[in-house]
């Protein structure tokens, strides 16, 4: 176990002296940090006219959830914190096993006796880290109004909880592209177009005049909507978990064929 | 009375790479404190078979033991091994400092240990005034130093070096030699692979011969002198290459 925590710290320290992390997080944050000024101007100007609506929407569904995502309001700006994790995490994860490879020195980790499975979710727990202080630095800017205003701390904990499961299934699906891929832009790019594919193949399927239950089900963006929701149900966190689960056997399973096939 | 069983065994170790066979049948044993110089031409198998007892490789058949124990079965004896592979890969992105303690980290070093480990090798391979250098930058000669520290770092029962003395200066390979045979003095086993000959008569008390993936000769370096090891070595390497042309 504390050899895992080893590849843990030795790709934390990898993200955190690469310039390409940095200026992913200084970039995405200040578009958010935007974005929230927006979105918060846009509730003030209509706050008086929404106040009078019986169960009109509040903070929380004008700024809180749209700064994470804006799949059920593309409203002011185009991109949150789910659009530009689309983006972010392919960048982010490219190089943790295909970096190796090229450097030659992923048999180091072989040769260290650990087990793939081990050197697999070592990687996996750094990125997870980098992903949720990107998340927690986000989530502060609508908390940082919470004493001002009326939040809804359910729907807010709820979507909150969406972002953190797309996030850690985006990355898994970065992590098994790095492990297949032989170079880090070729492993950005499939995790790219496979994440895009999640995100939106209900609504491909819908334009090709398909619409039914298994192509919604298949969908990333229908079990998060229900998360931005309010709506945490069991289906929804397993899909997510299970997404996550067979992206990490795969990239174990490749591991373990490197070590094998050479 | 029953014989002490060798530090590493390997028996019928079989490996094909792209296609072909790279080692076949490969057996041999190795003692505590024993240098085997393992010679060979290019893809003669040498860095298969390193990279098969170091554990980054796995074998198609046969089995390496580790203190009579089964190292394909018992992963964590990696432990036991200090590896240099050849051109010394390291993570350009991280200070000798950083590698130091990464490696020592992997291989089960924690604490009160690490600290001590690390400061003991840098001072053993003089890489003071490269601490704080990334690695990204080194030569190739302090990238080998620096892979030469990551693999002694943990002590190890069998200390594995593939081509340690490429791009390091006539007192860096002095200084290399120097480590090897203090090593050996402490009981470590150690394989050394090398294109040179006068290396091995250097250095190392036993030599063995790979040619197409096979042992085609093992014997002491004691009773054999560089003349004749260069006859031996141009023997195996020409007439088996004539032997396959025919």
């Amino acid at each position: 176990m504390s050899s895992m925590f080893a590849v843990t710290r030795l790709e934390l320290r990898r993200l955190f002296v690469r310039p390409l992390a940095w200026v992913l997080a200084a970039l995405t944050l200040a578009q958010l940090a935007w974005r929230f000024v927006l979105l918060l101007g846009n509730f003030l100007d209509n706050q008086i006219k929404l106040a009078a609506l019986p169960g009109g929407p509040g903070y929380t569904d004008l700024v809180g959830v749209p700064l994470l995502s804006s799949t059920l309001t593309v409203g002011i700006l185009p991109f949150g914190l789910t659009e530009l994790a689309l983006l972010v995490v392919p960048l982010l994860t490219m190089s943790s096993l295909a970096g190796d490879r090229v450097n030659g020195t992923l048999p180091l980790l072989y040769a260290s006796g650990l087990a793939p499975s081990k050197i697999v979710l070592g990687k996996y727990l750094a990125v997870l880290l980098w992903l949720m202080l990107w998340l927690v630095l986000t989530v502060a800017m609508p908390l940082s109004l919470a004493h001002g205003t009326h939040l809804d701390w359910g729907k807010f904990a709820a979507a909150t909880l969406g972002l953190l499961l797309t996030l850690a299934t985006l990355g898994a699906i970065g992590i098994a592209c790095s492990a297949f891929a032989s170079l880090p832009a070729i492993a950005a790019t499939a995790a790219l177009t496979l994440g895009l594919a999640l995100f939106t193949v209900n609504l491909a399927a819908q334009k090709a005049g398909v619409d039914n239950g298994l192509i919604n089900e298949l969908a990333l963006s229908t079990h998060l909507e229900a998360l931005l929701r309010g709506l945490v149900s069991s289906s929804d966190v397993i899909w997510f978990l299970l997404v996550i689960a067979v992206a990490l056997t795969l990239a174990t399973r490749r591991l373990a064929a490197d070590k094998e096939r050479d | 009375m029953t014989l002490p069983q060798p530090l590493l065994k390997l028996d019928q170790l079989r490996r094909q790479r792209a296609g072909r066979p790279a080692v076949e049948r490969l057996s041999l044993t190795l003692d505590k404190g024993q240098i085997l110089g393992l010679l060979g031409v290019n893809g003669a198998g040498k860095s298969t078979t390193l990279s098969m007892i170091a554990g980054a490789l796995r074998p198609d058949s046969g089995s390496i033991q580790l203190n009579g124990e089964d190292f394909l079965e018992h992963p964590e004896l990696a432990r036991l091994i200090g590896w240099l592979p050849e051109r010394a890969p390291l993570w350009p992105e991280l200070t000798v400092h950083e590698h130091l303690v990464t490696h020592g980290r992997l291989h089960g070093l924690r604490g009160a240990a690490l600290k001590p480990a690390c400061d003991a090798i840098v001072q053993r391979l003089e890489l003071t005034p490269l601490l704080r250098r990334l690695a990204g930058v080194l030569s190739q000669g302090q990238r080998q130093r620096l892979g030469l520290a990551c693999a002694l770092l943990h002590r190890p029962a069998l200390l594995v070096l593939d081509e340690p003395a490429n791009a390091l200066d006539p007192v860096q390979v002095a200084s290399l030699r120097k480590v090897i045979r203090e090593e050996a003095a402490t009981g470590t086993a150690v394989i050394l692979s090398t294109h040179l000959l006068a290396e091995v008569t250097a250095v190392c008390d036993r030599v063995a011969i790979l040619h197409e993936g096979g042992l085609r000769h093992d014997a002491a370096v004691t009773d054999v002198d560089h003349k004749a090891l260069e006859r031996t070595f141009f023997d195996i390497a020409m007439n088996d290459g004539r032997n396959q042309a025919a």
